[in-house]
């Protein structure tokens, strides 16, 4: 696991990005609006001052005249006393009033006509900002058209813009200020919750299996409903050891108590016959413990380590080979007759770990010779399925089989199907089932129809 | 944008107050510093560079108003600025506004008493904006864009000869100039005399007020044509005309040339009329070519400063328009005397509406037409 | 004979002594690896029973050691019941034979016997097992008194059987060594192999089938 970074940091960097980002974007936005309502604060003046001149036009002899109203350059002038233009054309295209030379583009009067012009240009080095419309009178005769034009310099409405402005940012940094101080705040809270579970889990003993307790938000329900059932699952594999344990104590007790008495009824007696008898059941006790001690700790390991993580692919049939040929040179296959069945020819490939498949066909052989009488067969055998993919492993005898009912616990922990008149520890198949299990193998354990048990196990192959 | 000190610190705050929600990192940290570092800059080269004493130079005055009246001021200012050469160029307010318009005009300080002349040219972009103290605290009503600055504040005022006081009941209002000119249209035949309309700027301005105030101005202008008023182009034209006995009575003089002359010439009295009376504020502004413009500014600041108006206040009755100024001759001292009604010309864009030549002309027509004797058209 | 006997658990170690003393070998014991590997230095053992679980060291060390030393003398390595890699690579270092832990007696004693045998057999030019004695140089075998008259391929067949006398031989093995590797057929070895178990009949030595593995030559009497 690798630690990297704070996820308070990282939810801090976002949140305050994303808030710079929406802040930027406000600003961006206020500009925009301070730049309109200036200019439409101002551009009303205009309209104003272009009414009050328009209004104080007045037709004599069907002529336009204007007596220029001191009100109409004061409103055009506005309280920040901007330069002021103005110009009066006929529809001819004379010039009834002016008050400055700026040139107005023709395009531009030609627009004035039609409707309302707003045009900003720049005369003399400074900005101005120009307002035209036409004007209609009634004459008794004829329409006359005056065509009204009003301007002045922009420095008011620029300050306007910019005050504006400057008000809106300095809210919003305002807000902005009060914003990230809510975000740190919040974050402390919110994160409560991840605080409290490390708390009680930092405070759990390794053996507590109860769950957890507190209130958690939904989110974190899946992690905590996990976390529950990692403890559950591990309070049931520790119980399963206790269990086991106990087992496995109690069959160890068992043997060794007669190795005990033996011994004691030995000492207890002076008559060298009874003492060879004592050792011999003390050497058959002592060899039947070894071999369980031996066989408990495989299975222990097998079934309470870690899932097999060095899994290679190997030729079934090499290693068949190689197990069978070394227990027929054992002292307890002396007496059976130990074979194996023709082997395919080609390469049979699967996923596993050799040592356990080793364990698993030895376990199998060992059985085999333990508890079937002298003289038996016993042959192995590899055969490749016709659809499936898969290959089984086999392994038959011609001995007396076991009862059927007892098959299916046959698998079970010290399990002897009845038989106490062999040496087995009744671990043999147990430890073979767990085996097959790690290699996702089928294990089916039946009589043969000619007398026998016949035990077979189905691997999936791969291809080489 | 101009980058003051204030607007600057003003975005400083903005961005250093964004700084702190983010994690305080070594890369923030010293953009603020050197932010600081910069304002503290800034901060104080700009003070620096306001107060530099003008060096040794010139200062050219193109001004409409006598040298005589000019005289204290142009003293004081040279004992406040001893190394500045003066040159004053007393010229009439038409000359001025011509002059100012030339493409060349070489000169710092346009200087008029026409107001609407100077607010055209003020909006025609010939004056530069005075960034100073002076100019920022002096009232908002006397200053256009604080680019031209009124400096003074003068009555209008009547004027006549004991000789009329002895015949007549001397008038006290512009009522009693009607009355009188209406009564008495034969002894004061030809002793009269008034500004022409057409050919002087204060006069055509004053006339426009005057119509402002009273549906009887006009019978007025038409009482002074029936006594057949001299029509004159300047206020010292008047006064020595009313001193030489040619004239008996004059009508909108400047007052502080009434005034100061009636000092020295008893035999003339000046009244300020009690109904209302009109004020002539007389302005300044640096010309946006000026050659010498450090100096153009001292000279304004001056003007507008406690020193200018202390004189203005004092030695010439220009009448001082700051209020806190004592002296015979402040705004204050005038409102005493007459009352509440002042009307000075609004220095604003409004006046440049006395410019619009269909106006005038109108004006003009009219004024004429009721001079001659022609019925009014209303 | 001389027997060297490194193992650490005491019983063990005393038993294996006592029970070696017994078939009458002269026996040195240590029950750590250090005074072992000086023993072993010193040579003149006819066999060495090696645990290679003990605690002082490993004594696959030891093994490699005394093989690098061209070192030849039959080494018989214990190793615990499941450990299948200890025992591949103590082959590999040059054991001679292993013994899984918990061995009987019996079994140790036929093992250390085959090997003093084979060593014996070896130094004498001459290999034995039972009555049957094979020339290493000659290729000539006896039976007892009499020597047998082999045509070419039953003594290739007898030789690869004795040479692993006691274990099973497999049948590609035998096969190889006989015919060389050519294609032949199944019923070609069970010729052979009759014909010489019919030599080999009332003898005390046999051979075996294992069904689907080889062959092994046995004594008839083994258990």
């Amino acid at each position: 696991m690798i630690i990297h970074g704070k996820l308070r940091d990282r939810l801090l960097g976002w949140l305050l990005s994303m808030m710079f980002i929406v802040g930027g974007l406000l600003m961006i936005d206020a500009w925009a609006t301070s730049q309109r309502s200036a200019q439409r604060a101002f551009d009303n003046q205009l309209e104003d001052a272009l009414l009050a001149m328009s209004e104080a036009i007045q037709w004599q002899d069907d002529k336009p005249r204007i007596m220029m109203p001191p009100a109409a350059l004061k409103i055009l002038s506005t309280r920040h006393q901007e330069r002021v233009f103005y110009r009066l054309i006929d529809d001819q295209g004379r010039v009834l009033a002016n008050n400055l030379d700026m040139p107005l583009p023709p395009g531009l009067q030609r627009e004035a006509a039609e409707g309302d012009v707003w045009h900003d240009m720049r005369y003399q080095g400074v900005d101005w900002r120009l307002h035209a419309r036409s004007v209609r009178s009634a004459g008794w005769e004829r329409q006359f058209r005056v065509q009204v034009w009003v301007g002045h310099t922009t420095e008011g409405r620029e300050q306007l813009a910019r005050e504006l402005m400057i008000r809106a940012t300095g809210r919003m940094l305002v807000m902005g200020l009060f914003a990230a101080m809510m975000i740190f705040i919040t974050l402390r809270l919110a994160l409560t919750p991840l605080k409290r579970l490390r708390h009680q889990l930092r405070r759990r003993q390794p053996q507590d299996a109860s769950p957890l307790s507190g209130t958690m938000p939904e989110e974190m329900r899946e992690l905590v409903e996990t976390l529950e059932q990692l403890f559950a699952r591990q309070g049931e594999s520790r119980d399963a050891l206790l269990r086991f344990t106990a087992d496995a104590s109690h069959q160890l007790r068992t043997p060794l108590a007669g190795v005990q008495n033996a011994a004691e009824f030995a000492l207890s007696s002076d008559s060298p016959t009874q003492w060879h008898q004592a050792l011999s059941d003390i050497h058959a006790s002592a060899e039947r413990t070894s071999r369980l001690a031996g066989q408990l700790l495989n299975l222990t390991r097998l079934r309470h380590l870690a899932l097999p993580t060095e899994q290679d692919a190997l030729d079934l049939a090499d290693l068949l080979r190689d197990v069978v040929m070394e227990w027929v040179d054992h002292d307890l296959a002396r007496q059976h007759d130990l074979g194996m069945a023709e082997l395919p020819s080609q390469p049979v490939c699967v996923i596993g770990e050799s040592w356990a498949l080793r364990e698993m066909i030895g376990n199998l052989i060992e059985n085999a010779l333990r508890y079937t009488p002298a003289g038996s067969e016993i042959t192995l055998g590899l055969g490749l399925e016709a659809e499936g993919g898969g290959v089984v492993l086999s392994i038959e005898d011609n001995g007396p089989g076991v009862d059927p009912q007892m098959l299916e616990r046959l698998c079970q922990p010290f399990e002897r199907a009845g038989r106490q008149d062999t040496d087995g520890s009744g671990l043999g198949l147990a430890i073979v089932e767990t085996i097959a299990l790690r290699h996702q193998a089928e294990l089916q354990i039946s009589n043969r129809d000619a007398g026998g048990l016949c035990v077979r196990i189905r691997f999936a192959r791969r291809q080489p | 944008m101009k980058f003051t000190p204030d607007r600057l610190r003003a975005m400083a705050f903005a961005i250093v107050a964004s700084i702190v929600p983010t994690r305080a990192c070594r890369v923030t940290s010293r953009l603020w510093l050197v932010l600081w570092a910069g304002i503290g800059m800034v901060s104080l080269i700009q003070p620096a560079m306001a107060s530099a004493a003008p060096p040794q130079a010139r200062l050219v005055i193109e001004a409409a108003m006598d040298r005589q009246v000019a005289a204290p001021l142009l003293a004081a200012f040279s004992r406040r600025y001893p190394d500045v050469e003066l040159d004053y160029r007393d010229r009439s307010s038409m000359a001025v506004n011509a002059l100012a318009q030339q493409a060349d005009a070489q000169a710092d300080i346009i200087l008029s008493s026409a107001m609407p002349w100077q607010v055209a040219l003020v909006n025609q972009g010939l004056a530069q904006r005075l960034d100073s103290d002076e100019a920022r605290q002096w009232p908002e009503w006397a200053k256009w864009r604080d680019e031209v600055f009124a400096f003074t504040f003068e009555p209008i005022v009547m004027a006549y000869r004991l000789d009329l006081a002895a015949r007549m009941l001397p008038p006290v209002s512009h009522a009693d100039v009607l009355n009188l000119l209406t009564e008495h249209a034969e002894t004061l035949a030809g002793r009269v005399v008034a500004y022409s309309p057409s050919r002087s700027a204060l006069g055509y301005a004053l006339y426009l007020q005057d119509s402002r105030y009273s549906g009887r101005f006009w019978k007025l202008v038409t009482a002074l044509g029936r006594v057949d008023a001299t029509l004159e182009t300047s206020t010292q034209r008047m006064l020595e005309g009313l001193s030489d006995g040619r004239y008996w009575l004059g009508y909108n003089l400047l007052g502080s040339y009434a005034l100061q002359w009636a000092q020295t010439h008893p035999d003339i009295i000046v009244q300020m009329p009690s109904d209302y009376a009109l004020i002539s504020m007389r302005t300044a502004f640096i010309h946006r070519d000026a050659p010498h413009p450090e100096q153009a500014r001292a000279f304004i600041n001056f003007l507008i400063g406690r020193e200018g108006q202390h004189v203005v206040a004092g030695e010439t009755p220009l009448y001082s328009i700051r209020d806190d100024i004592t002296g015979p001759f402040t705004a204050q001292s005038l409102r005493d005397q007459v009352g509440q009604r002042l009307y000075p010309q609004p220095l604003d864009a409004s006046s440049l509406s006395m410019l619009d030549n269909a106006r005038r002309n109108d004006f003009l027509a009219r004024w004429f037409d009721a001079y001659s004797g022609g019925a009014p058209t209303p | 004979m001389r027997l060297l006997v490194v193992e650490d658990d005491p019983l063990i170690s005393r038993t294996l002594q006592r029970s070696l003393s017994a078939l009458g070998f002269s026996i040195d014991a240590y029950e750590t690896l250090a005074p072992a590997r000086d023993a072993a230095r010193q040579g003149g053992f006819d066999l060495i029973l090696l645990d290679l679980g003990l605690p002082d060291g490993q004594g696959m060390d030891l093994l490699s050691e005394l093989r690098q030393r061209n070192d030849l003398t039959p080494v018989l390595i214990i190793t615990a019941r499941d450990g299948v890699d200890d025992r591949v690579r103590g082959l590999d270092l040059g054991a001679d034979d292993y013994l899984a832990k918990p061995f009987s007696l019996v079994e140790m004693e036929a093992r250390v016997r085959a090997l003093l045998r084979r060593s014996q057999g070896r130094s004498d030019n001459s290999i034995r097992f039972g009555p049957l004695t094979m020339s290493t140089s000659g290729g000539m075998f006896t039976l007892g008194d009499t020597t047998l008259d082999l045509p070419p391929r039953e003594r290739g067949l007898l030789e690869s059987l004795m040479l692993h006398a006691g274990k099973v031989v497999s049948r590609e093995v035998i096969e190889g060594k006989v015919f060389g590797y050519g294609e032949v057929g199944s019923n070609a070895l069970e010729v052979y192999i009759s014909r010489l178990r019919k030599r080999l009949t009332g003898s005390e030595v046999q051979i075996r089938t294992l069904r689907g593995l080889g062959y092994r030559l046995e004594l008839t009497d083994a258990g």
